[in-house]
């Protein structure tokens, strides 16, 4: 036993000494990618792996089953849609598979040409029937994309490259919608060799979710490689690769899973990471180096809190919270020291749920802090003394913002109005349920944007039929739906005149800002952080940022 | 022996079927629906999404119906599909496995190769310099958050000095070696790359050590601790009468029964270490199980969160077995009893 045991410590300390060996090897890849960029020569066909650092949402490789951002970043790079965004505006459509797109006069057909010189990554050409087949399993599955095609009455693909969508309804939306990333046109013979189907029974007969967290089946810039959940996503460059863009310059990328902030920033600043991702503005400014490169740019992205009316079993339940106590929170948050407090400085006051930038929005007047107004409105609401109200929130962080920072500066913003917030950080599977449940009279949530139209937002937010907040803001009261806000966007379906649009949407923004149900806190901005010597950077509003736009200049 | 491990093993299903039982019902009875897991929360408002999804996952089906389901398909080694990651909880567990068995083995390794010296040296050199440094350095690593201790590391070896890597298993733009059995460092040696196993041994130590030096306190204390009580010990008195030299009497006599609770404590931490590493792989973005559990826990992954449960309930079964066997083996007394 004894002779057993000095061989053990033996062994063990020469598994020690070889590792603290190994520990003094310089890392080469650190080493040379260290020095900053000196010319500006691309470099096109770029052996070195991109690699960037974020932490990844729950990736479903499925296209037509996901919805997440690191979704958005997969599913744009290795396949394509039928219309592009110009990221330089995040608002211009452009063409993709498709080159061209029209309406009906009465705005309820759609059609759109597909380029005949789109193929796949397996060099097979993209056809109508693709594209048929895609959005129709896309509706089919039911799965958490699959509103994108509400409205769709049917498709008709003809044996070339013309597909025409009927809508039920006017949709001067449509195209936009097309090129969210979920919308992706899918090469129909691989998939459904791997059991994918796209019939009305496609929720029950499909089969593919698996096969699609190991493979691809898109045209775009990369195929996937590997993926290992909670690791890292590997994409190879599609070497069939047929446009509209160029082919993309870097052969390799890697998205690696880096949890928090300081890990990602710790890797970019050694050279391991040639972008960190989800860096919030604190993190950044600690950064402080000519190799790395920190962009503030606006983003589409923002923090709101919202009311429900009808509750029960909290505290609050039985307070009415009307219109004027809602305004009397709107006017009593100091929304620039929020933005100073939570992102120092790096976004902007945004006026209704609809994010700045977006049609309808450049004239919207932004909120600001007024406490004798808010005053008036709580004594005037009912409640001259103030109350106590719970706040359970999603206890997270996104965008750089840290919600229970945000919400305690909510807490000592309304405090001054004698209003006593019960804050209570919850996991989202709680949250969510709680709210299904009618338990939480006012919340915080955050909305990226799916698409660049600005139809998505009253959708979502405004109260007319069908919206989720028209229905979660009544609670048990049941939804809320206001004629004029419903008339207003029923309108803006109707027309493609930008300029009648934007009057539209104007107007739609200021019924919402006054019925105030949802008071938008921030627009944060987004923090991109990579290596000095990485060009082409950006942010994308339907991608977050399109990986076959980035390339290295030799140094 | 024999019978005594037959009748353990016999047992075995009986309390994973318990610990099974107890997961399902606890996980039921939280306040919270798994939908919210499955559907976003932008699209909780669409029935049609949600009933979908609903009937895709067997949520629509009663508690009891999903016991009965859940544990037919368990029998037939079906685990049943993650939520989250939309495989079968047994091959995520298979894929998350080795990454963490690499982990704490190294770490569980590093302690015992620090902590059970440090314990006899603290013990020999009673109330000197080197009992008080082994009990500070077992205090300190005992005391520290793991959290705490591997973003201080981390920012020391890797961004400051440079001479530890960053967080991963190998180099981030590095193919992993072809998977054999799953460890990176055999992997790579199978493969005959002794350039990756270098990088992937070099990216094990620090978080092998942030993870070691935590049980590395437990160890050096309960080994000092035991050999005091040891070499207080009449047989101890009578050897050293005997005329044995002091390495004899310490090595063959003392620690030999001294490593007794010491093996208890190291059989419980690697089945601890195994399922618990969380704060360790999430610093170091290690893709274990510990990291897996919690996000499972997190998000209501309830196939995941049983499937874990299992599996620790099964290691924890085992870890205890082998340490009851190990008992035998180093003291005869309790396997004649």
């Amino acid at each position: 036993m004894t002779k057993r045991f000095g061989y053990l410590i033996v062994i063990l300390f020469a598994a020690v000494a070889m590792a603290l060996v190994a520990c003094g090897d310089d890392d080469d890849d650190s080493a040379s990618s260290s020095s900053s960029a000196s010319s500006d020569a691309r470099i096109d066909d770029d052996e070195r792996p991109l690699v960037i650092a974020r932490a990844m949402d729950t990736l479903n490789g499925d296209p037509h089953r996901a919805f997440c951002d690191t979704c958005q970043i997969y599913i744009s790079s290795v396949y394509q849609t039928l219309v592009g965004l110009d990221f330089s505006d995040n608002t211009t459509l452009i063409p993709r598979l498709a080159t061209e797109w029209s309406a009906s006069a009465d705005l309820k057909t759609w059609t759109f040409k597909l380029n005949p010189a789109a193929v796949f990554s397996d060099g097979t050409a993209v056809t109508s029937a693709d594209v048929k087949w895609s959005l129709e399993r896309l509706a089919n599955l039911k799965g958490s994309p699959s509103f994108f095609m509400d409205g769709v009455a049917s498709i008709d693909a003809d044996e070339t490259h013309t597909i025409v969508v009927h809508m039920e309804a006017a949709d001067a939306s449509f195209p936009a919608k097309m090129n969210a990333p979920y919308t992706a046109i899918v090469n129909k013979a691989l998939a459904e060799a791997n059991g994918a189907t796209g019939g009305e029974d496609a929720e029950t007969t499909d089969d593919a979710e698996q096969w699609f967290l190991a493979n691809s089946a898109g045209s775009g810039w990369y195929v996937l490689e590997s993926f290992q959940q909670g690791d890292s996503l590997r994409l190879a460059r599609n070497e069939n690769y047929w446009g509209p863009s160029p082919k993309a310059a870097i052969k390799t990328v890697i998205i690696q899973e880096v949890a928090d902030a300081v890990g990602q920033r710790q890797l970019l600043e050694e050279g391991a990471a040639d972008i960190a991702m989800q860096i919030d503005p604190d993190t950044a400014r600690g950064i402080n180096s000519d190799d790395v490169t920190i962009l503030s740019v606006p983003s589409l992205n923002f923090v709101y809190v919202g009311f429900i009316v009808g509750t029960e079993g909290v505290v609050g339940s039985d307070i009415d919270l009307n219109q004027n106590v809602r305004q009397a929170f709107q006017a009593a948050i100091d929304y620039e020291g929020m933005i100073d407090v939570l992102l120092g400085g790096d976004g902007r006051r945004q006026a209704t749920a609809i994010p700045n930038g977006f049609l309808g929005t450049a004239n919207l007047p932004l909120p600001t802090r007024d406490l004798d107004k808010a005053r008036e409105l709580l004594a005037a609401g009912g409640y001259p003394d103030g109350f106590e109200l719970d706040a359970p929130y999603w206890n997270t962080n996104v965008y750089g913002v840290d919600f229970n920072l945000m919400l305690q500066k909510v807490q000592a913003d309304l405090a001054d109005i004698n209003v006593k917030l019960n804050l209570q950080p919850l996991e989202a599977s709680v949250i969510f349920g709680n709210l299904s449940e009618h338990k939480v009279p006012f919340t915080a949530i955050y909305y990226a944007p799916d698409h660049p139209d600005t139809v998505q937002y009253p959708q979502y937010f405004a109260m007319i039929e069908g919206s989720r907040w028209s229905g979660r803001a009544g609670g048990n009261k049941g939804p809320i739906v206001s004629a004029t806000q419903q008339d207003l966007y029923e309108r803006a379906l109707l027309t493609d005149d930008l300029e009648e649009r934007e009057r539209l949407y104007d107007l739609l923004g200021r019924e919402m800002i006054s019925d105030a149900y949802i008071l938008p806190l921030a627009n944060p901005n987004l923090i991109l952080a990579h290596r000095s010597n990485l060009k082409g950077m950006h942010y994308s509003g339907c991608c977050n940022v399109e990986l076959g736009f980035l390339y290295r200049v030799k140094e | 022996m024999g019978s005594y491990i037959a009748r353990r093993l016999a047992v075995t299903p009986l309390l994973l079927l318990g610990v099974v039982t107890i997961v399902f019902v606890v996980s039921r009875t939280a306040s919270a629906d798994p939908i919210t897991s499955l559907v976003p929360e932008r699209l909780l408002g669409n029935v049609e999404v949600v009933a979908a999804a609903r009937a895709r996952w067997g949520l629509d089906k009663t508690a009891p119906e999903q016991y009965v389901v859940y544990i037919k398909n368990l029998v037939q080694g079906d685990m049943g599909t993650s939520f989250r990651t939309k495989q079968p909880v047994s091959r995520d567990l298979m894929q998350r496995l080795p990454a963490t068995l690499e982990l704490t083995v190294t770490a569980l390794a590093i302690a015992a190769l620090i902590g059970i010296p440090a314990g006899v040296a603290a013990a020999i050199k009673r109330d000197t310099w080197v009992d008080h440094v082994v009990r500070l350095f077992a205090l300190i690593g005992s005391s520290l958050p793991v959290f705490w201790t591997g973003l201080i590391l981390l920012y020391l070896f890797f961004t400051q000095f440079e001479i530890a890597p960053g967080p991963g298993r190998i180099d981030l733009r590095a193919l992993p070696p072809a998977q054999v059995t799953g460890l990176y460092t055999v992997d790579s040696l199978i493969a005959g790359d002794i350039g990756q196993m270098i990088d992937a041994l070099h990216h094990l130590m620090l978080p092998a050590f942030v993870l070691g030096w935590a049980v590395m306190g437990i160890i050096a204390r309960m080994v000092r601790a035991s050999m005091l009580d040891v070499l207080n010990q009449d047989y101890i008195r009578t050897a050293r009468a005997k005329g044995l030299t002091s390495r004899r009497v310490i090595y063959t006599h003392a620690l030999r029964n001294a490593l007794i609770p010491t093996i208890t404590i190291l059989g419980l931490s690697l089945a601890a270490l195994l399922t618990g590493a969380v704060l360790t792989e999430t610093i170091f973005s290690w893709p274990g199980l510990g990291s897996y559990a919690v996000e499972a826990t997190r998000t209501l992954d309830l196939p995941s969160v049983q499937g874990v449960a299992i599996f620790a309930g099964g290691l924890f079964i085992v870890a205890n077995l082998i340490i009851d066997i190990t008992y035998g083996i180093v003291d005869p007394r309790i396997r004649v009893s």
